[in-house]
């Protein structure tokens, strides 16, 4: 072939492309013509979103109904825009937790970080973000509005279960645990 | 020290770097030099290495060892090459941490070591990220071990760090290892409160959470603290301490490390002594003849009030607890105004010891803490180790321990964790005594003649005791590195004088890399700058007010009514005051009585600088601002929802700067700049024109003392103490006496009942039994305490400790006498209910 037609040939080609390019979209648009609409009419309609969707924090519950924070302060030493505040410190029964415990939703990015850093899963973010407000003052929640009554997305684990403090339960009775060890045995 | 580096030198190389350290140098410590951290667990180096932990393996490449081997337990040689992160080694390490952690409880999240733990630091950096072993846990029973130390077994490692230091360095002996394999537990026989009053180390030893702070347990992570380096005020010797303080409020204080301070430690004294800061009744309003104000408005008060008076007749006291800027800017203050010179100390026994201290230093002759250590004979003259400065008492141990003979001639009851011969004397006998030891380790010495013919006649000896005096001067004589430690809270005003010459002399007895040391203890932690500042004492001021001759008053930063034996007397006479303007951050009934209060800031939030009984000037940093403690501000159970520029309670400012403001309003002079006015108010400290103190401290005292060479010796003499009569003498302990730190609520409340102190003889004469309740007939009034009896005591002598929960303010002067016969036991039915022997005049 010669050059020339080859040319003229690729033209020819680019222009129907283009021409397609144009008709295609309206092609698209009237085939959702006759789809059903997937927009929902937010306020009225509500969609449920997966429950591990980051949006307002709560504080859990163990199986036993106590509060699971310990008040170790991971979460507010992985919280990127610092926005988690508490103090830690001895409830009467003799076990650690927080005094006080405050999140400054006005300055939470919703990352979901304290959430993963929690070792004894109280935080954790759930599906639920409209909770906006008049004031700012109004997003800064204290211990008593984040704390829940129940135990989040894994009921079922207990951190004081596992581990070997006697806060609950004596040394020995725990998950994986033998007797204490008798110190003045003789025996070897 | 003496060893010449090119003899025991060696070079060596650690990860392809060449290093040369001195030969037997642990591998551990080599590589540390060049950078490298090699992980560790058991090896500390105040406490050496043990080999337990399996943590340091390094592998040794080339040289004279060869192989896997512990690094710690390996002294450098020649021609070694060391690898850190030898494949092997990693590998060996790796397994080490896992089987360190297959019983280990999971409980960092309520573990308050967690964020500085070095357990979590060795487990994630060895590579032990996950648990294999899936097998039943090893778990032990706790112990109760008093009211500082939390103990937590389970987290127990084994690297014997606990146990080392509380046996060996501290000499400890309720604390140990018990059982063995794999049931060893550190702990005590029955739980119980830790006797040793350095037990608060072992918390920073302990590299887990087994050992943990109990003041601050659940309460704070090492990352939310705000820290910084700081300098201990309970006693003279100005050990390193690291504050940690969040939301306003100290949560605990660690050991600092300053080598020729306290090294690692700290004692509990000073561990625990904080708390006043932030006491509800803690001064922080300023306040106008009882109406609190702003600060502009009281030092406005304050400076018309003064305009007034003659120059003369207003007086300053000042504290030894102060930092440097507050003595310079009281001092400058005076000097400006042409008022009368400050006064820092309670009696004028108390300034003449601390001035003649002070005039024995120089840089040639004083030691250091660590200078006690290396010391091969030590003669403790008048002091209480354990009592008045407990970090000394380590250093002894520290010294005897490397085979130094100690001598501790004194007329209490001196409680030592080391082997030491003590020697009983009243009070007034010591200088004498000192004088047939000092004839004994000076005879035939030319140069020795004018000092001692200024000695004292020695009292009447017991042959032994003599011929014990005598052995031990020739001892002081022949040893290597002899040193003098001197106490001045019960000395007679020369005896410090006396000491320190008797060090000068014999370090000119020696050759040339041979020396001595002095080492006094003085009253606070600016003792030495307040003693080189002079001034008058208390006593003397108080007639002063009482006649008239002074009507106006600032006190700054002391505690004249809580620590006077005579407090009726001066509250007399402070009512007789035209102006009473009192400056200071602890409560006290001073305040109540002031026209003027000027809330001052605590060293945690004004910092300052300290020159310790060395003259080592140190630097303590402001840690936090200051304001109520966040837990005082609660509202509803949390923090006010407030946005505000500055924290409720946070008028208190420094001292040195109410003074320098009350100055400009008095029209001072024109000032050079802050550093030039402290090196110019203290010429005793020339050190000080170099300016701020660095990390460790610096010396300022002149090399020479002036006049040092032949001191000035006052012969004194003995009070006459009647037949059957008791002197009764006011002493410090090591808990609850001292002016800070029996304010901080910690020790106030865990500190020891406090017991007056009875020699055996005198007991037996009046027929009391130890332990038994006792009622003191003082001039004051009846005070009923514990007695204790001791044998190695001197007679005559009641001991009764400056303790606010005793009466001992009923003594009502000083020099008291009791008589003996007329001290009596109660009987059970009497027995005080406890808050009888609390002082009610004590916030």
């Amino acid at each position: 072939m010669l050059p020339e037609m080859v040319k003229l040939r690729r033209k020819g080609e680019e222009l129907l492309e283009d021409g397609l390019g144009l008709l295609r979209p309206f092609a698209t648009t009237l085939g959702m013509l006759f789809t059903r609409p997937i927009t929902v009419q937010y306020p009225e309609e509500k969609r449920v979103l997966p429950a591990r969707s980051r949006g307002r924090i709560i504080l859990t519950r163990s199986p036993d109904g106590d509060e699971r924070c310990v008040a170790c302060f991971l979460c507010s030493a992985a919280c990127p825009v610092s926005c988690i505040s508490m103090e830690a410190a001895t409830r009467e029964d003799g076990r650690r937790y927080a005094s006080w415990f405050r999140i400054n939703f006005g300055r939470c990015i919703f990352c979901g970080l304290c959430e993963e850093a929690c070792p004894t899963l109280a935080i954790q973010l759930t599906p639920d973000y409209e909770f906006s407000k008049a004031t700012i003052m109004e997003l800064v929640y204290e211990k008593p509005a984040l704390l829940v009554d129940h135990g989040g997305k894994d009921p079922d684990y207990d951190f004081y279960r596992h581990a070997g403090v006697t806060e609950k339960g004596e040394k020995g009775s725990h998950v994986n645990e033998q007797e204490p060890v008798d110190v003045k045995r003789l025996l070897p | 020290m003496s060893r010449k580096p090119e003899e025991a030198s060696c070079r060596l190389t650690i990860d392809g770097r060449e290093i040369v350290v001195a030969a037997d140098t642990p591998v551990i410590d080599a590589a540390e030099r060049l950078g490298i951290m090699i992980p560790r667990f058991c090896y500390h180096p105040a406490l050496g290495a043990v080999g337990a932990c399996r943590m340091c393996a390094v592998k040794f490449l080339d040289g004279p060892v060869k192989g896997l081997q512990m690094s710690c337990m390996v002294g450098a040689r020649d021609g070694m090459v060391v690898s850190t992160t030898n494949p092997e080694a990693v590998d060996f390490r790796r397994q080490v941490v896992e089987w360190l952690m297959a019983n280990h409880p999971h409980d960092c999240p309520v573990c308050d070591e967690g964020g500085h733990c070095l357990l979590q630091d060795e487990t994630i950096s060895g590579g032990h990220a996950l648990r294999r072993y899936r097998g039943p846990k090893r778990t032990y029973r706790d112990q109760d071990l008093g009211p500082f130390v939390a103990h937590e077994m389970n987290r127990c490692i084994h690297c014997y760090r606990c146990a080392r230091f509380y046996q060996e360095v501290a000499g400890g002996r309720d604390y140990g290892v018990l059982s063995i394999a794999r049931r060893t537990y550190f702990g005590r026989y029955e739980g119980g409160r830790l006797e040793s009053p350095f037990a608060g180390n072992i918390i920073d030893l302990c590299p887990t959470g087994t050992l943990t702070d109990k003041p601050s347990r659940y309460r704070a992570r090492r990352w939310d603290l705000e820290r910084g380096p700081s300098v201990c005020l309970h006693c003279s010797l100005g050990c390193g301490l690291t504050v940690g303080a969040r939301y306003r409020e100290v949560m605990k204080l660690e050991a600092r490390l300053n080598p020729e301070v306290n090294g690692h430690f700290i004692c509990d004294r000073g561990r625990y002594g904080f708390g006043y800061e932030s006491r509800p009744d803690r001064p922080r309003q300023p306040r106008v003849d009882g109406r609190e104000t702003i600060a502009g408005a009281a030092l406005a008060a304050l400076a018309e009030g003064l305009k007034p008076f003659e120059a003369g007749k207003v007086a300053m006291v000042g504290g030894t607890r102060s930092n440097l800027e507050t003595l310079a800017a009281l001092l400058g203050l005076c000097r400006d105004q042409g008022w009368r010179p400050p006064v820092f100390f309670r009696d004028a026994r108390l300034a003449g010891a601390a001035e003649s201290a002070a005039a024995a230093l120089s840089g040639d002759l004083v030691a250091s803490l660590a200078d006690v250590g290396r010391a091969d004979v030590i003669l403790v003259v008048c002091a209480d180790p354990l009592a008045e400065a407990p970090m000394l008492a380590l250093s002894l141990r520290r010294a005897a321990r490397r085979g130094a003979a100690v001598l501790v001639l004194d007329h209490r009851p001196c409680d030592l964790p080391c082997e030491a011969e003590r020697l009983t004397f009243a009070p007034q006998e010591l200088a004498g005594c000192l004088s047939r030891l000092a004839h004994a380790a000076l005879r035939g010495r030319k140069e020795a003649a004018a000092y001692l013919s200024s000695l004292p006649l020695p009292p009447d000896l017991l042959p032994e005791t003599a011929l014990a005096l005598d052995t031990w001067g020739k001892r002081l004589a022949e040893a290597r590195f002899p040193l003098v430690v001197c106490g001045t809270d019960q000395a007679e005003p020369t005896l410090p004088a006396l000491a320190g010459g008797l060090a000068r002399l014999l370090a000119g007895s020696h050759d040339q890399d041979r020396r001595a040391g002095f080492l006094p203890l003085l009253p606070g932690p600016n003792g030495l700058a307040a003693a080189l500042a002079g001034g008058g004492d208390l006593e003397a001021l108080l007639a002063d007010i009482e006649d008239g001759r002074a009507t106006a008053l600032l006190v700054v930063e002391s505690d004249l009514l809580s620590r006077t034996p005579e407090p009726e007397r001066w509250l007399a006479a402070l009512r007789k005051l035209k102006l009473l303007a009192v400056c200071d951050h602890l409560p006290s009934p001073l305040l109540e009585a002031a026209h003027v209060v000027l809330p001052s800031r605590t060293v945690f939030e004004a910092g300052g600088h300290f020159v310790n009984q060395e003259g080592r000037l140190q630097r303590a940093m402001p840690v936090f601002s200051p304001g109520l403690p966040m837990g005082r501000t609660l509202r509803e159970g949390h923090p006010p929802r407030l946005f505000m520029s500055c924290a409720p309670g946070s008028e208190p400012r420094p001292a040195a700067d109410w003074l320098k403001d009350l100055a400009g309003l008095l029209g001072a002079g024109g000032r050079a700049g802050d550093w030039a006015d402290l090196a110019a108010a203290f010429p005793g400290l020339p050190g000080l024109a170099a300016g701020p103190a660095p990390e460790n401290g610096r010396r300022c005292l002149p090399e020479t003392a002036p006049g040092a060479d032949a001191p000035s010796v006052a012969k004194t003499g003995s009070p006459d103490v009647p037949p059957d009569h008791l002197q009764v003498l006011l002493v410090e302990r090591t808990f609850g006496t001292e002016e800070l730190s029996c304010r901080a609520p910690l020790l106030a409340a865990s500190a020891p009942e406090p017991w007056v102190d009875l020699a055996a003889a005198d007991a037996g004469k009046a027929g009391l039994a130890h332990g038994a309740w006792l009622l003191v007939p003082l001039p004051g009034g009846p005070l009923r305490a514990r007695l204790r009896v001791h044998q190695d005591m001197a007679p005559g002598l009641l001991l009764l400790p400056r303790d606010p929960r005793l009466l001992w303010q009923r003594l009502a002067g000083t020099g008291v006498l009791v008589e003996l016969l007329r001290l009596h036991a109660i009987t059970a039915e009497e027995e005080p209910a406890g808050e009888d022997t609390t002082l009610e005049a004590e916030p």
